[in-house]
């Protein structure tokens, strides 16, 4: 079963960590990922861009139509996604609460939709 | 290039018996299992233009052999060990197999292999993995491409079980006693999970990739020929083969699900059934009876009924009594109450139903709240039955079984 990992944040918060803690997490982080790709089960981590570097994309008479967007100052947006692919359920809860953040800040778990289905 | 079926094919059927008489020989799975593989790779390679050598196994385990020589050659404690290989390897093997070699050696490296891979120190997807490589001798990449994950995660995940095996000290030997009993019921897990894979997942875009289920139906009669006299081996086959016959009835060519009670059953294969059935008669009358026979049996009796009418569900309910005294589980309870309800009517198969509801495991599943909706709908309340099958749309996470779910409450509802 796949299972999507979605960290949340925003830029005030993350402002307000001292600088000089960033290379600790940054390294918690990179073992993490190390560590989960080592036992064949993360099959992706990124990180996203500020919510400045953001756009949104329409399609007008069949060409793309970008804005600036969206504008979330005030709430928490999408930080980083991670993509696990793991036994079940309860290993996904697992490997999300290894997540070096997990005890201060929750990590959101989504099954991914796949397209086996048991005899009806 | 065009993989050419034949060389293919024996190269799979070789795969096993290589990898064993390596391992047989110098110990080291993990190193031997790299090399076997670099072997095959060779071969496949090979052996389309230049033709089939006249001994092919013995060619593989010569090629096998110098690789490992090499990869030892490279290593640190290089003297002691290559003195150990040349010391160990008779030289009749690197030249070939007397044409009157035991073949009962071949059969025992084989199942040993298989057993290995099933090691309980590893997690079910490990298992199913490194038994495909070093059993079914499927490459990492074909691996990859069945389970739709990139390749380099899935060669982590064999290397990983790999060294699992190497860290828990096992040795090249077969399990004795309670503990083969017990590895072959792991033995056969992995295969049914396999198979399970294969059954249920649509056809992805890669047309290259192994079917799954193909796979396992291989590897499944192969185990049989090992072990002719297990009931449980010939039960797990017939079940695949059952279960299989109805493939082409189970979905729509747009990939909707078909319920068994509205599968055109002329479609289903009438020769795997045949087999299935013969298979699972013979089985259950030498014994002792297991799940998957009893499984297979329910198999059988759907696919022997005509028409969904025909269906002899006294039979199949008193078949999943017997199965859930052999292997109790929740999903056994959820099929005895739909056998329940064809026989004594829906209210009845609810009444089970609600025992199920104040199981933890069960409670917020989809299937459990499909089956509610089914026998409610049976029982004629519309209005409830929809609800539950919206509600299981929105637990369900496969695709096409949530498409299935939002259809049925949209038939209700209007």
């Amino acid at each position: 079963m796949k299972y999507m990992l979605l960290i949340y944040g925003n830029q005030e918060k993350w402002s307000s960590i001292p600088a000089e803690t960033w290379p600790e997490a940054i390294a918690k982080q990179d073992a993490f990922n190390k560590k989960y790709q080592g036992t064949g089960e993360l099959l992706g981590a990124y990180g996203l861009a500020d919510a400045a570097a953001a756009r949104l994309v329409r399609r007008t008479d069949g060409t793309p139509a970008v804005t600036d967007g969206p504008y979330l100052e005030t709430k928490e947006y999408l930080a980083s996604f991670y993509l696990l692919d793991c036994e079940n359920e309860q290993r996904a809860y697992e490997i999300a609460a290894d997540m070096p953040w997990a005890d201060v800040e929750p990590v959101e778990v989504w099954p991914v939709l796949h397209e086996a289905a048991a005899d009806l | 290039m065009i993989p050419d079926r034949g060389v293919e094919d024996l190269l799979r059927e070789l795969a096993p018996q290589v990898l064993g008489a390596l391992v047989r020989r110098y110990g080291q799975f993990d190193t031997c299992e790299d090399a076997t593989q670099e072997a095959l790779l060779r071969a496949a390679m090979r052996w389309p233009s230049e033709g089939i050598p006249d001994n092919p196994r013995g060619w593989l385990v010569t090629v096998a052999s110098h690789r490992l020589l090499d990869e030892v050659r490279s290593h640190q404690s290089r003297r002691r060990r290559e003195n150990a290989i040349v010391a160990a390897t008779p030289q009749s093997e690197l030249l070939g197999r007397p044409a009157d070699a035991d073949p009962g050696a071949d059969r025992d490296d084989s199942l040993t292999l298989l057993f290995l891979c099933c090691h309980p120190a590893l997690s079910p997807p490990s298992q199913i993995a490194l038994t495909l490589r070093a059993v079914g001798g499927l490459t990492t990449a074909q691996i990859a491409a069945a389970f739709l994950v990139p390749e380099a995660t899935m060669a982590q995940r064999i290397s990983r079980a790999k060294q699992s095996i190497r860290t828990s000290g096992t040795t090249f030997t077969m399990p004795e006693g309670p503990e083969r009993a017990e590895r072959l019921r792991a033995v056969l897990h992995v295969l049914y999970l396999l198979f399970n894979e294969g059954y249920t997942a649509s056809t992805g875009p890669d047309l290259t990739a192994p079917q799954l289920s193909d796979e396992a139906i291989r590897l499944t009669t192969w185990l049989r020929r090992l072990l002719p006299e297990d009931a449980e081996v010939a039960g797990l086959l017939a079940l695949m083969l059952l279960t299989e016959a109805r493939r082409p009835a189970r979905t729509t060519p747009d990939g909707a699900l078909v319920p068994l009670a509205e599968q055109d059953r002329n479609t289903w294969d009438r020769t795997l059934i045949g087999n299935g059935v013969a298979l699972v008669t013979e089985a259950l009358a030498r014994g002792p009876v297991g799940p998957y026979q009893v499984q297979a049996a329910i198999a059988a009796v759907h696919d022997e009924a005509e028409h969904m009418d025909a269906t002899d569900w006294p039979q199949i309910l008193a078949l999943y009594e017997l199965l859930e005294q052999l292997a109790p589980s929740p999903m056994v309870t959820l099929n005895r109450a739909v056998a329940v309800a064809m026989v004594h009517g829906p209210s009845a198969g609810l009444v089970l139903l609600a025992a199920l509801e104040s199981d933890n495991r069960m409670v917020r599943h989809h299937r459990l709240l499909a089956t509610r909706a089914h026998l409610l709908e049976l029982a004629g309340e519309r209005t409830a039955a929809a609800a539950d099958y919206r509600e299981a749309a929105r637990r369900a996470t496969s695709l096409p079984e949530r498409r299935h779910l939002t259809t049925c409450a949209a038939r209700l509802a209007s």
